[in-house]
């Protein structure tokens, strides 16, 4: 057990983020359980403490009497020094056992933008960071989450993936890793992965061979065991009401990130923007029942004493009941002063009633995403929001109080012109004169915050090459240009991050040298614009002799063999190209929850239907 | 309107975290309890809960005190059992009162508060006591007090209440501090361990105490005996 002195942890900021014992965390006796799994998301602790997925998973392991599971985060700066002077390992919140002494160390992998700070934790944790160093007395390293459909860049850090939904496989995994242990743990390492690598959902990178031919294009990737899928498919739960969901979280003793109860309403979104990775890998929509989320809401009040409450899901305003639903917990919580809130909102006026409705006392700013500046640009990217959508929706803000918006756009998106650029400053002008029409005054604040796109795995735009930043950098100017109302906000991005975000997140297996090479020049917490260090990345690229437009910059060919093809969230190759030519054809998809089915094939591949309940009393 | 007054701690487990934390986890306990608390009318309402003296982040407290105001009566044995079950390690719940009509605010009466200061032991023990006596016989010392912000002068001697005891155990110093709390300002055990390191050359790793309040008072009371 590690030990953490007073003079230690006095020096450092924020102490209360390392020394666990809140409210509901769980502690057992590691000598009697077969199992232990730690779960890291590698970030800080308030953005860790606020993932929905890893308050599931501590939830549905630490229900089983036979397994331990623990928190760990990274630690911030100033801590990791203090911890490499006092030669502290990295510990677990619960029982201050150091990582290294678990089976798993399971980690959330968010967004690319922390995987130097994974390797960083594996390194203070003292266990080897590349998969074919770690013998048997090492923890099992396991990845999972939402960049699971391209773990090519850290394939050699990782002895498997869990692809897709956790909820169930993760009960798989441990049970095959108790039974393998009472077995005497046959066959070592391999003997387990190659249980593992059986079930649905698992994808162990070492058991396939990766050729590259001539042109440095993937020529083949071919499994070398028997064990291994050619194709891995997603896990996917068939019915929300049936999985655990949390109960009883974890209560933080300091301000964390989403610092409130978050009741998932649904899974998945199938408005089908094209540039979303969400939006497909989160395929299909499958509901909760209001009267599960109504017993789900009064647990989770009073196990965690919380006075705020998220409704939330990719886009959670599209809750077939939410009208009912939301009314329904209002009157059931009229006494206690819970403040309900919708973090995604719809662009129109129902969207706006509601939280209307909900925020009754505060009038924080609303958050729209028109995500394009020109209707034809938002009929490429398949954004089902019209101008007047979103004229009749600031317009419904402004009447019911609200003064402050934020815009939320994309630039370098496929098919941009400056007319589209231009067209994010006129919309935004035009939110500010709808307020002095509204009200006869001034005093309207609009934030347009544009970021720079990213293409991903798994959308339409997965071949679509990067602007360069160069090119960013015009457009901005450009936009800059065109802001002219001083009530008008304008926040950018780092156009250094999304380059990096862009090489690393199509990128394949030879990048885990480069993500290697920057974490040992000290590339740590790269989401962390103070911390960022774009230099150490580009020397890391050059030193590995690789060169990151060939990643982010290059137009892939459509028969190209992807580095994640063989990875999938379920969805066909030839959908994600048909809606290219759509979008380049700037033709609209319909919602398939409710319109026509555009033969995506995630529902019959992966054997699961969409669940809306909306349609239940028809 | 039933007011309860609460005699609580702050353990060990619970030791970093913060005044403002610390109302926060007991608001969310009281939640958990379903205690029938009010709420201030208004745009932002919050629990009508008020505590005795802040207390700074690393110091543990036997003697923390909260005044809880309820809608309805309940009786000291179902107030005490709700609340103890809703309670994160680290916080216990020693004592509870019920009273009724007004009471002055605790944060206004509370006028003394006693500090049991432990680091261990690394320098001469007769340099140690030296220095509490040259502390305790000083006419006035004078702490720099420096915030993000600002950069005052406070004379500290003022805020003693008595001379601060020493005593040496297992290889740990104790120190036994009262300090006084007035409406002009008070003093921390935090802040006399800085000046007797760099004021008094005290061979002491400030930096590794463990501080903790034993008592607080007002008027030779504590507050829920005031009650």
């Amino acid at each position: 057990m590690v030990k953490l002195e007073p003079a230690m942890i006095h020096a450092v900021n924020k102490p209360a983020r390392y020394t666990g014992n809140e409210f509901n965390a769980i502690q057992k006796d590691h000598a009697r359980v077969d199992c232990t799994f730690a779960l890291a998301l590698p970030d800080v602790y308030e953005v860790g403490m606020s993932n929905l997925g890893l308050k599931i998973l501590y939830e549905i392991l630490n229900k089983r009497k036979d397994t331990a599971a623990e928190r760990v985060y990274t630690p911030w700066i100033d801590m990791e020094a203090k911890m490499r002077e006092n030669k502290i390992p990295l510990y677990s919140l619960e029982t201050f056992t150091p990582l290294s002494q678990f089976d798993f160390v399971g980690f959330s992998l968010q967004y690319e933008m922390i995987y130097t700070n994974i390797l960083n934790m594996l390194d203070l944790a003292n266990i080897p960071v590349f998969t074919v160093e770690r013998n048997d007395t090492d923890p099992f390293i396991v990845g999972g989450g939402p960049c699971v459909y391209n773990t090519e860049p850290i394939a050699e850090f990782f002895d498997f993936f869990i692809v897709g939904e956790g909820e169930e496989i993760i009960v798989e995994v441990v049970e095959c890793f108790i039974q393998w242990s009472k077995n005497g743990r046959a066959q070592g390492r391999q003997g387990l992965l190659k249980r593992l690598a059986i079930l649905d959902g698992i994808y162990v990178p070492s058991f396939y061979a990766v050729q590259y031919n001539d042109a440095n294009l993937i020529e083949s990737v071919l499994p070398i065991y028997p064990e291994a899928r050619p194709l891995v498919q997603k896990r996917v739960v068939k019915n929300m009401d049936e999985v655990t969901f949390v109960e009883n979280p974890v209560v933080p003793y300091i301000d964390i990130v989403h610092d409130r109860i978050m009741l998932e309403l649904f899974r998945g979104c199938t408005r089908g923007c094209r540039f979303c990775q969400a939006g497909i890998s989160y395929r299909p929509v499958r509901e909760r029942t209001p009267e599960q989320l109504r017993a789900l809401a009064k647990q989770l009040v009073a196990s965690t004493g919380y006075d705020e409450m998220a409704l939330t899901s990719l886009s959670s305003a599209d809750y077939s009941c939410l009208g009912e639903f939301v009314a329904d917990i209002m009157e059931d919580f009229k006494n206690e002063k819970l403040a309900l809130s919708l973090p995604s909102l719809r662009i129109d006026s129902f969207s706006i009633e509601l939280a209307h409705k909900l925020q009754q006392v505060r009038k924080s700013g609303l958050t729209f995403a028109p995500e394009a500046g020109t209707q034809r640009l938002r009929d490429v990217i398949n954004k089902g929001v019209t101008e007047e959508n979103l004229e009749q929706a600031v317009r419904s803000a402004f009447e019911n109080g609200w003064n402050t918006v934020k815009l939320y756009f994309m630039m370098g998106l496929p098919t941009e012109t400056d007319e589209d650029i231009i067209g994010i400053a006129r919309l935004a002008q035009k939110v500010v004169d709808l307020y002095r029409q509204v009200t006869g005054k001034r005093g309207a604040r609009v934030t347009v915050s544009v970021a720079y796109f990213v293409p991903k795995p798994y959308t339409p735009f997965q071949w679509f090459p990067q602007n360069t930043q160069e090119e960013f950098a015009r457009k901005q100017k450009l936009l800059k240009e065109h802001l002219k109302d001083r009530s008008i906000q304008f926040n950018y991005h780092d156009a250094h991050v999304s380059y990096l975000e862009g090489a690393i997140t199509r990128g394949d297996r030879r990048l885990s040298k480069v993500i290697y090479e920057a974490f040992k020049q000290g590339a740590k917490f790269d989401g962390w614009s103070e911390l960022f260090r774009y230099d150490i990345w580009m020397k890391a690229f050059e030193t590995c002799g690789i060169d990151p437009a060939f990643y982010n910059q290059r137009e892939r060919s459509k028969n190209e063999l992807l580095p994640w093809d063989h990875v999938t969230p379920g969805v066909n190759k030839e959908f994600l190209l048909r809606e290219y030519h759509h979008a380049l054809k700037e033709e609209l998809t319909e919602d398939c929850r409710r319109g026509k089915c555009s033969a995506c094939g995630v529902c019959p591949n992966l054997n699961v239907k969409v669940v809306d309940w909306g349609n239940r009393h028809d | 309107m039933t007011k309860f007054r609460t005699e609580i701690t702050k353990g060990d487990e619970i030791r970093y975290v913060s005044h403002l934390d610390y109302a926060s986890l007991m608001e969310r306990a009281i939640r958990r309890a379903k205690l029938p608390v009010v709420y201030s009318e208004g745009f932002n309402p919050h629990m009508k809960i008020s505590f005795a003296s802040a207390l700074a982040v690393g110091v543990t407290s036997a003697a923390e005190y909260m005044d809880i105001e309820l809608k309805e009566p309940v009786t000291e044995a179902v107030f005490c059992d709700r609340l103890r079950q809703a309670l994160p390690n680290g916080v216990k719940l020693l004592r509870a009162k019920m009273f009724e009509g007004k009471q002055k605010a605790m944060m206004a009466i509370v006028d003394l508060a006693e500090y049991n200061v432990q680091i261990p032991l690394t320098g001469d023990q007769a340099a140690i006591c030296e220095v509490v006596q040259t502390y305790n016989l000083a006419q006035a010392v004078t702490y720099t007090r420096r915030t993000p912000k600002s950069c005052k002068e406070v004379e500290i001697k003022q805020y003693m209440q008595e001379e601060i005891q020493v005593a040496f155990a297992n290889e740990i110093i104790i120190f036994t501090m009262k300090t006084k709390i007035t409406p002009a300002g008070s003093v921390k055990p935090g802040e006399i361990l800085q000046v007797f390191k760099t004021q008094f050359s005290m061979p002491i790793m400030e930096d590794e105490a463990l501080i903790h309040r034993t008592g607080l008072y007002a008027g030779g009371q504590t507050p829920i005996d005031l009650v």
